[in-house]
């Protein structure tokens, strides 16, 4: 399989079928300039601290995607870390259910500045599908300041990347 | 009118607790039990189990009133004789205010500190304004956890927020030295009042609510849902749109069981194993998204049948397919290859049938510990009575059990795809619907990645929904948890946890 996506880079041949792992110029250059951004604005590497506020999961695992082989976010030093202390952009998914305010806040309170918090998912902007139940709040504005929105539901691991892209050139701003 | 596989019987509380016993006791395993406050149509609270007979495709469905002793709730808790009712029960209390007496476990299951006490949000009368005006976001989560005391106990709290990338939870554990003498989970941090919310949004939009219910489970869900509803209007659906379905519940447990192989090696820190593994996970996501637009097969159940024709690509579906299992006998065959991988698996986390057995556990689960319960061959829906398939089961109930289960079922779906897309399927895509009938009930499920879902709706004089109750396969397996890291060392509890891969979404909705 590396081989066959090595060959399609080097040999730049037609993309291949859908489903079939593909690779294009544009992610590639994605990628160039994701890792210069990071070298410039954070000195190497971004470090995630992802808190999951009620989120169905799915945004999760589009999350641990980008760690795949395909993504392989580190090599652009976007990284999950387990730490509050240790990151520099928090990234919640989820509506926030009432019973991960108090955690929230306290991830949020946990982490050194200067901080990024970036919104990951429909639901995590306004509620989305859950919005109007008891048990959850209007998003996560509510309870951490949010720079910045990922739509999708859920948003997969390239738009999640573009979305951390696009939050780090807002902050340079 | 009820479907025709369900028996439902009408008891008073005595006959019921007879019954249940009984059923039970003769290897009927219980399926979900609930409340339904009927009140507005002329009853009163009801409290339904549900039994799947054996080695019948019929479900036993009893109820009772509860009754009413000044102003209070309650009737005598079934958990003592049947303990797989025993998180039922618990929720029951917590969501309806009616008291099990007698039960063993008096804490709150599924409402945190925040909820206001005597405020019970699925009555109907009870409004989300209500609850929202009661909420105390200040007022701290007393949940009385056990205490194991003794020389050389030590308790580690650990969580809602973990070191990874998933969902949270908190888990108790007493250690004595390395080795786990007890753990008491505290779950239900995401709770999001799916149930409610299901009431107050209708049928229509609930497709796309039972779709985000437990993210990996996306399609396992809004099937439920659907076929929930589709029986009780009393909707046949067209050939094509259970082709559809099958073909796509199918895709989804290739994913997750595969997925879930891979994050094993997580667990005994086999990096090559893990990133294998997610990297043919991510091609059959890749597949899912050019069948159905979503990586999470979203948007394709619709009340009456699907919205999209993924068969026409049914060429693309062989040839991933194809490339995948080739690349998934490798993957095997790196896992099973690696001494040190597999050293750790074999004898982690024992879960005896017996207690599967007794606490009701569903799915991988239930296989691993040698319960050989699949609801696509006891209660054949869809597509399922026509393809040729057995369910598998392995009988030590120890992590390499559940993996070898997982890997069995892939191997297996693989096959049911490739039968599905033999034949030919003319006709449309869904069948009409026409209004949803008053004062009707019927049960949906299916047998998704993680087990049995289920789903019982009911509707009120209007035809609105009066009750949608969701029934994930994590909420049956989730209590099994502290009886299968018990004696194991704390290093093992991630292995252990995510050989079982329970979601904690699906769970607390
Ligand atoms: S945005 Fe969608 S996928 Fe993400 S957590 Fe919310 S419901 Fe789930």
């Amino acid at each position: 399989m590396f081989t066959r996506i090595f060959n399609n880079i080097i040999g730049k041949k037609k993309a291949l079928r859908a489903g079939e792992l593909k690779l294009t110029r544009s992610d590639l250059e994605f990628a160039e300039g994701m890792r210069r951004k990071m070298h410039s604005v954070f000195g190497r590497s971004a470090r995630i601290r992802q808190v999951d506020a009620g989120s169905c999961n799915a945004c999760e695992w589009e999350c641990t995607a980008m760690g795949n082989p395909v993504y392989d976010s580190q090599r652009f030093g976007v990284d999950f870390v387990a730490s509050p202390r240790h990151a520099d952009i928090i990234l919640v998914t989820g509506p926030v259910s009432l019973g991960m305010v108090l955690a929230l806040k306290k991830t949020y309170l946990a982490t050194p500045g200067p901080k990024l918090v970036i919104a990951c998912g429909d639901c995590s902007k306004d509620g989305g599908i859950y919005r109007g139940s008891y048990a959850v709040t209007d998003g996560a504005a509510e309870i951490v300041p949010v720079d910045s929105y990922i739509p999708g539901c859920p948003p997969t691991p390239r738009d999640i990347l573009a979305g951390i892209s696009r939050t780090i050139d807002a902050f340079i701003k | 009118m009820n479907p025709a596989n369900e028996i439902h019987k009408k008891l008073t509380e005595g006959e019921f607790r007879e019954e249940a016993a009984m059923l039970f006791d003769n290897g009927n395993p219980l399926m979900l039990m609930f409340c339904v406050d009927e009140r507005e149509i002329g009853g009163g609270f009801t409290v339904y189990a549900v039994f799947s007979l054996k080695g019948e495709d019929l479900f036993m469905v009893l109820s009772f009133p509860v009754t009413e002793k000044s102003g209070r709730f309650a009737y005598k808790s079934i958990t003592p004789l049947v303990p797989a009712a025993h998180w039922y029960e618990r929720e029951i209390r917590d969501m309806f205010g009616i008291e099990p007496l007698g039960h063993p476990d008096p804490r709150p299951l599924v409402l945190h500190g925040m909820y206001p006490d005597n405020l019970h949000p699925l009555r109907r009368d009870v409004t989300v304004e209500q609850i929202r005006s009661r909420i105390d976001l200040e007022r701290e989560d007393n949940y009385n956890f056990v205490k194991v005391e003794g020389e050389g106990v030590c308790e580690i709290p650990v969580g809602p927020v973990h070191a990874g990338i998933i969902e949270p939870g908190h888990f108790r554990f007493s250690a004595v030295g390395e080795s786990i003498y007890f753990l008491d989970p505290r779950l239900f941090y995401t709770h999001k009042g799916v149930e409610k919310h299901f009431e107050r949004i209708g049928f229509e939009r609930g497709a796309a609510l039972a779709e985000r219910v437990s993210g990996c489970s996306s399609f396992a869900h809004s099937t439920a849902y659907c076929l929930a509803v589709e029986r009780m209007a009393g909707v046949e659906i067209p050939e094509k749109a259970k082709a559809i379905r099958t073909l796509l519940l199918e895709l989804e447990r290739i994913y997750n069981h595969i997925g879930d192989i891979g994050n094993m090696c997580a667990g005994t820190g086999f990096a090559v194993g893990y990133q294998s593994g997610a990297l043919i996970k991510e091609k059959l996501m890749r597949l899912n998204a050019s069948l159905t637009g979503s990586r999470y097969l979203r948007g394709v159940n619709a009340l009456g049948g699907v919205s999209r024709d993924v068969l026409e690509k049914a060429d693309e579906i062989l040839f991933t397919l194809d490339e995948v299992t080739t690349e998934y006998k490798d993957f095997m065959e790196l896992l099973t290859g690696s001494v040190s991988h597999m050293e750790r698996l074999d004898g982690a986390g024992v879960l005896s049938m017996d207690i599967a057995r007794k606490l009701g556990a569903t799915g991988i689960a239930a296989r691993g510990s040698g319960i050989n319960q699949d609801m696509r061959t006891v209660h054949k829906h869809l597509m399922y009575d026509s393809v040729v398939f057995e369910a598998h089961s392995r009988g030590k109930g120890d992590v390499l059990a559940r993996m070898m289960v997982r890997a069995d079922e892939a191997e297996c779906s693989f096959s049911i795809i490739e039968s599905i897309l033999k034949e030919p399927y003319p006709g449309p895509l869904a069948a009409g619907i026409k209004g949803f009938p008053a004062l009707s009930s019927a049960l949906g499920y299916v047998e998704g990645p993680r087990g049995s879902v289920f789903y019982f709706v009911k509707t009120n004089d209007k035809g609105e929904p009066l009750r949608v109750k969701v029934r994930s396969a994590s909420f049956c397996n989730w209590p099994l948890m502290p009886f299968a890291v018990r004696g194991n060392i704390i290093p093992d509890f991630p292995l252990v946890n995510k050989s079982f891969n329970l979601s904690y979404s699906g769970s607390d909705m």
